[in-house]
């Protein structure tokens, strides 16, 4: 693929960022099984975690202050389309990377929101994702975390320690490890982390065709969130109900009894009985919500639950599956500026892929 | 065998016995006329690292009554763990978080006693419940006289002339480093030289972290040959879990001083209180792994 004498002072990859916390939070959003393939590509890369050939987990960045991919051997290919073949890609230990990144205890400790996640708020749930921005934009709000309590970028980190470690990652090619320098400021340590490289085994193929496209809905994730929170770990499947609305007939209203065709409807099963949890069809509660025709697809919920840690720290979720019950979740993290690359994506979002369970198909 | 002492620093003593408990589970403690000495010298636990501790006195308690035989010293073992559930409950609520006893310490007296046969040392807790009524607690913690023939054999490790001295960053920023090397590695390699670097660093197959700091103090100390290159680093790699452990007394340092012999050992004085008047010193002596 490429010459292996390349020399080491001239890498493939450089890139750097000045506070590792948001790169942090993607990698632990998937940071549930070891070994992690990355792919870098012109715009940034991705990593991908698959578990029990059902799940596919992978992240997308670009939010680096400084991104350098020399290809090699790439000619002047200037069709960004075509250069897919040019991507690099290797595996890497992801805890080790994790623990590196967070050498000097400050890429965000405490990840978990626990102590102040947001309730169910209808009236002014709309606007708070512009404040989100807006304070992540503000250094100024970052500092006074204590008094934020719930809102702003600290609610996603834990907030604590002032410093911040900032990082330069370089790779040079297969063989060759993952460098990564970290340093908190100039007087103090400096980190060098090398991790070793790892040939890439292939990976499930999960493709998401759009044009097979059943059900889209965008939300905000604490919506999702605080329905998964509900349901006991003990559950075994979970299974997700959803008809276009015109058809979902309204007979319930004011009776409290379920809908006999929801808009959409999570419904859990364990040991211990099971949980059922309808949306309304209310604009503040589903941004966008596009349902082709009724559906019904179970998935294992142990895979469900591992989007938690990423569902946890991000803005919005998209939500779609397909005709065959592939499920893939979007979630929209926060980055240092919401950039958006060519094809108009967010900077950095987790993926997840999960297959449905069995073929209970359409209704 | 006489012995009785009203303790005033009860929260740097309950520390330094917090700092002892988490590396062995039974200590040799040792009172003299001017000093208290905690001594940790079994080989078993990890990494095999001795601690010798010396406070002085005066810095801890007052009224301080000793009288024995043998010069007026006492030594005996106990467990750390026991006596530092009694610090525990004497140490004033606001200080401590651990403390649930809900009444405001006056005086804690440590004396030794004999209860049916069982020498213990007790600590007498007297201070006023929030009701503002008098109260006293009593903890007895269960103590073996070590045999005069025994405490001679008490021996200090024998150790080189260090190759490097070097005033360690604050004991707490390392800890962190550490503890994140921790699942990684088992082997730390501790780094010196003579002008003003450090490093720690792991090597196993999946990855090497090196940690640099470039500007160290290195102390003065007086040396028959200083023609040696202030640049070479020398090193000591040395069980990361035991150096961990060590890096517990972050709670009691104000300034840390690392002695580094090239390949054998490192001994590090952790200072109680300024550097200048010192109330007191931690020293742990952490050897060398043998093989890996």
């Amino acid at each position: 693929m490429m010459p292996q004498d390349r020399d080491q002072s001239t890498p493939i990859l450089k890139a750097s960022v000045h506070d590792v916390r948001y790169l942090t939070a993607l990698f632990r959003g998937v940071n549930f099984s070891n070994r992690a393939t990355v792919t870098i590509t012109r715009t940034g890369f991705t990593i991908t975690v698959e578990e029990a050939h059902a799940l596919l987990a992978f992240i997308f960045a670009t939010l680096f202050d400084e991104y350098a991919y020399d290809q090699p051997g790439s000619g002047e290919d200037l069709d960004s389309q075509s250069n897919d073949g040019d991507n690099t890609a290797f595996e890497i230990p992801l805890n080790t990377v994790i623990e590196c990144l967070n050498i000097f205890g400050s890429a965000g400790m405490s990840m978990s929101t626990s102590g102040s996640y947001r309730k169910w708020k209808i009236s002014d749930g709309g606007s708070e994702n512009d404040d989100e921005r807006n304070e992540e934009h503000d250094p100024t709000k970052q500092k006074k975390n204590g008094t934020l309590a719930g809102r702003g970028i600290e609610s996603y980190f834990g907030g604590g320690s002032e410093k911040r470690t900032s990082m330069r990652l370089s790779y040079s090619g297969p063989g060759y490890p993952l460098t990564m320098i970290l340093a908190e400021d100039a007087s103090g340590p400096t980190t060098t982390c090398e991790i070793t490289t790892f040939e890439p085994e292939p990976i499930l193929d999960l493709n998401f065709d759009n044009s097979r496209l059943l059900l889209k809905i965008i939300l905000k994730s604490s919506w999702l969130r605080e329905a998964l929170m509900e349901i006991d770990a003990s559950c075994e499947k979970i299974t997700i109900i959803s008809s276009p609305p015109g058809e979902a007939t309204t007979i319930g209203i004011g009776r409290r009894r379920p809908l006999e065709k929801p808009i959409l409807r999570i419904h859990a099963e364990g040991a211990f009985g099971s949980t059922q949890m309808d949306y309304p069809n209310d604009k503040d509660v589903l941004e966008t919500f596009e349902c082709e025709k009724p559906l019904k697809f179970s998935y294992r919920f142990a895979h469900i639950n591992r989007t938690q840690r990423a569902l946890q720290n991000s803005i919005k979720t998209s939500l779609r599956i397909d005709d065959e019950g592939l499920l893939s979740l979007q979630f929209l993290m926060p980055s240092p500026q919401v950039r958006t690359n060519q094809e108009g994506q967010p900077s950095a979002f987790i993926e997840f892929r999960c297959l449905a369970l069995d073929d209970e198909g359409l209704e | 065998m006489r012995f009785r002492t009203s303790i005033d620093d009860i929260q740097t003593f309950s520390r330094i016995v917090q700092t002892i408990e988490k590396i062995q589970k039974k200590c040799i403690v040792r009172f003299t006329e001017d000093d208290v000495h905690i001594i940790c010298n079994s080989e078993t636990n990890e990494g095999s690292l001795q601690v010798w501790c010396k406070l002085r006195v005066d810095c801890l308690f007052s009224d301080y009554r000793i009288q024995s035989n043998s010069e007026n010293t006492i030594t005996l073992m106990l467990s750390p763990e026991a006596l530092l559930v009694a610090l525990r409950s004497a140490t004033p609520p606001s200080t401590s978080s651990s403390n649930t006893s809900g009444y405001e310490t006056e005086e804690v007296v440590m004396k030794l006693a004999k209860k049916n046969d069982q020498a213990v040392l007790s600590f007498e807790i007297s201070g006023l419940s929030r009701a503002g009524r008098r109260m006293r607690v009593t903890h007895d913690v269960r103590i073996d006289v070590m045999k005069p023939a025994d405490v001679e054999l008490l021996e200090e490790p024998r150790v080189p002339e260090p190759d490097v001295h070097v005033v360690l960053p604050p004991l707490s920023k390392l800890k962190t480093i550490v503890e994140r090397l921790k699942p990684m590695a088992n082997v730390l390699a501790f780094r010196a030289n003579n002008n003003g670097k450090l490093q720690l660093s792991i090597y196993t197959e999946s990855v090497k972290v090196d940690t640099d700091w470039n500007n160290c103090v290195n102390p003065k100390v007086q040396r028959q040959n200083d023609e040696r290159d202030p640049d070479e680093l020398h090193e000591v790699c040395i069980s990361l879990k035991g150096f961990l452990k060590v890096m517990n007394s972050y709670i009691v340092s104000t300034t840390t001083i690392a002695c580094l012999c090239h390949q054998y050992c490192i001994i590090l004085y952790v200072y109680i209180g300024d550097v200048a008047d010192a109330r007191g010193v931690l020293t742990f002596y952490i050897p060398a792994m043998v093989s890996e």
